[in-house]
């Protein structure tokens, strides 16, 4: 267990098994008359994980679908826990898994954005403070009074990533959400991951797209099954990946 | 320990919201809004006064006064427990998504009842004054058994918010509990007219205690007996430290249980 101040996310021989059911026992009747009935299946999604990502990384999760990425960025942000193994993350973390958590569609876009915030751990003042470049960055100057039900999927999306974007995490993981909106906001998108990574934050990111890796990522990191098949040099296990999974 | 109130502090305007759309969303669709939370009350304390002074054979004077001393903070228990036992699925959709806190939950569930619970007081006071019953200083206890309960509260409320998530029945079963509970308590009655062999469920009966101290600075104005409100005090904030502790612990497996 390592302590340096310059890690910001420390995975220690992380295991991570689902159990699926068949038929779930989920009530007391059935749980007393069921109790070694049920019927279920242990699936193995990670496998003894260890990684040290530093401050101001920025790592490309890579693999083909089913591989455990996404499971392994639920594990950093806490909303999921490993059976086995321990998970440390060193400074304020936002996760860009699931854009719009918690937005409520009877309020107006600008009461979302306090709302959503404030599950990311701001406080009133802090929200205040970026309420303007959120509003801004999103481009919804217009419709920020409106209720968010009112918008398209591309908006909400818009406010979504906007909000997350702007939180000043230290920390950041991103799940292949870089598909958000049209190509022009797609590529404001881009730059304000770019600016973040100069600025220093850790970030990692999740996708397919061997081309955001090659572009952002200063690590790339290769999960195969449940476990890591390759980490470290970013064009050598982009160019691997490519060839083997074509 | 200093870590969890760091977390909760750093995630205070959630809870605040949290709380706030507790109160203010419950009103949200009706036509009476906010003046629900005084009328809900009036009325249930209007069935019950009409109703058990025809049942009971000695009842007490100024029976309404007696009567809401009791049913008002009892209806602040029985909106915890009921909506403690749906807090967690309700916000499913959020816990799956986010990480925070999830003790927010619970925790504004409560504080957001004793907010009703301090508007509805002013019930509480309106009678007294209303059929001149005077006030006496024992009502400076009044902060120290809202206290007490509120810890109760915490206690159960951790307990049965994490517990229902992996028992479902239980969200059935507790609003059968809390009815029993509700003539277990001395709420209609006084506590010293239930026969001698009956009185252990009384001395077992937390919320009996807490109902009797309230109508002891209100309606008897007398001295609550300190000494078991102590040992109360002592038992709650175990209950929490334990309910706490329960909760983190199946806090881990909600997102993949909901």
């Amino acid at each position: 267990m390592s302590t340096n101040s310059d890690v910001a996310i420390e995975v220690d021989h992380v295991y991570k098994t689902f159990n699926v059911f068949y038929d779930k026992t989920n009530t007391i009747k059935e749980k007393l008359l069921f109790w070694n009935r049920s019927k279920k299946e242990v699936r193995e999604i990670l496998n003894d994980i260890n990684l040290e990502i530093k401050k101001g990384e920025v790592v490309g999760l890579i693999g083909v679908n089913g591989s455990g990425k996404s499971t392994l960025l639920k594990l950093m942000t806490k909303i999921i826990y490993p059976n086995k193994g321990k998970i440390e993350t060193y400074g304020k973390l936002t996760s860009l898994l699931e854009l719009g958590a918690g937005f409520h569609p009877d309020f107006s876009g600008r009461e979302n954005i306090y709302f959503n915030a404030s599950i990311f751990g701001l406080t009133r003042k802090e929200i205040d403070k970026r309420l303007d470049q959120i509003i801004e960055f999103s481009e919804l100057e217009g419709f920020i009074d409106n209720p968010v039900r009112t918008y398209s999927s591309g908006m909400y999306m818009r406010l979504a990533f906007s909000v997350a974007i702007n939180v000043d995490a230290e920390i950041l993981l991103v799940d292949e959400i870089l598909s958000v909106g049209d190509q022009h906001f797609q590529e404001k998108c881009f730059q304000k991951i770019e600016q973040l990574k100069e600025e220093g934050k850790t970030i990692v990111i999740v996708t397919h797209s061997m081309n955001s890796v090659t572009r952002f990522c200063t690590r790339a990191v290769w999960l195969h099954e449940g476990r890591i098949k390759m980490d470290g040099n970013v064009k050598e296990i982009t160019d691997t990946y490519i060839k083997e999974t074509a | 320990m200093k870590n969890i109130f760091k977390n909760i502090y750093n995630y205070r305007e959630l809870l605040k919201t949290n709380i706030k759309k507790e109160i203010r969303g419950k009103y949200k669709h009706s036509f009476l809004g906010v003046l629900w939370s005084f009328l809900n009350p009036l009325l249930q304390l209007a069935v019950y006064a009409i109703i058990f002074p025809l049942i009971l054979k000695d009842a007490q004077e100024n029976y309404v006064i007696f009567l809401c001393v009791a049913l008002i903070p009892w209806t602040f228990f029985s909106t915890v427990v009921t909506q403690s036992a749906a807090v967690i699925i309700n916000n499913s959709n959020i816990i799956k998504k986010v990480y925070f806190p999830r003790e927010i939950l619970p925790i504004s569930v409560v504080t957001s009842a004793t907010v009703n619970f301090l508007i509805s007081t002013i019930i509480i006071l309106f009678f007294i004054l209303f059929y001149r019953a005077g006030f006496s200083w024992y009502i400076v206890f009044y902060p120290f058994i809202l206290l007490i309960q509120y810890l109760l509260s915490l206690g159960i409320s951790f307990l049965i918010s994490s517990l229902t998530v992996y028992l479902r029945d239980l969200e059935h079963l507790i609003g059968v509990a809390i009815m029993m509970l509700f003539y277990a308590t001395p709420i209609a009655y006084s506590s010293d007219s239930i026969p001698g062999e009956f009185q252990f469920i009384m001395r077992l009966n937390p919320m009996a205690y807490i109902i009797d101290a309230y109508r002891d600075i209100f309606y008897y104005q007398t001295m609550p007996e300190l000494k078991s409100l102590g040992i109360l005090l002592i038992i709650t904030i175990a209950l929490v430290v334990i309910g706490y502790i329960v909760f983190n612990k199946l806090q881990k497996g909600f997102a993949e249980e909901l």
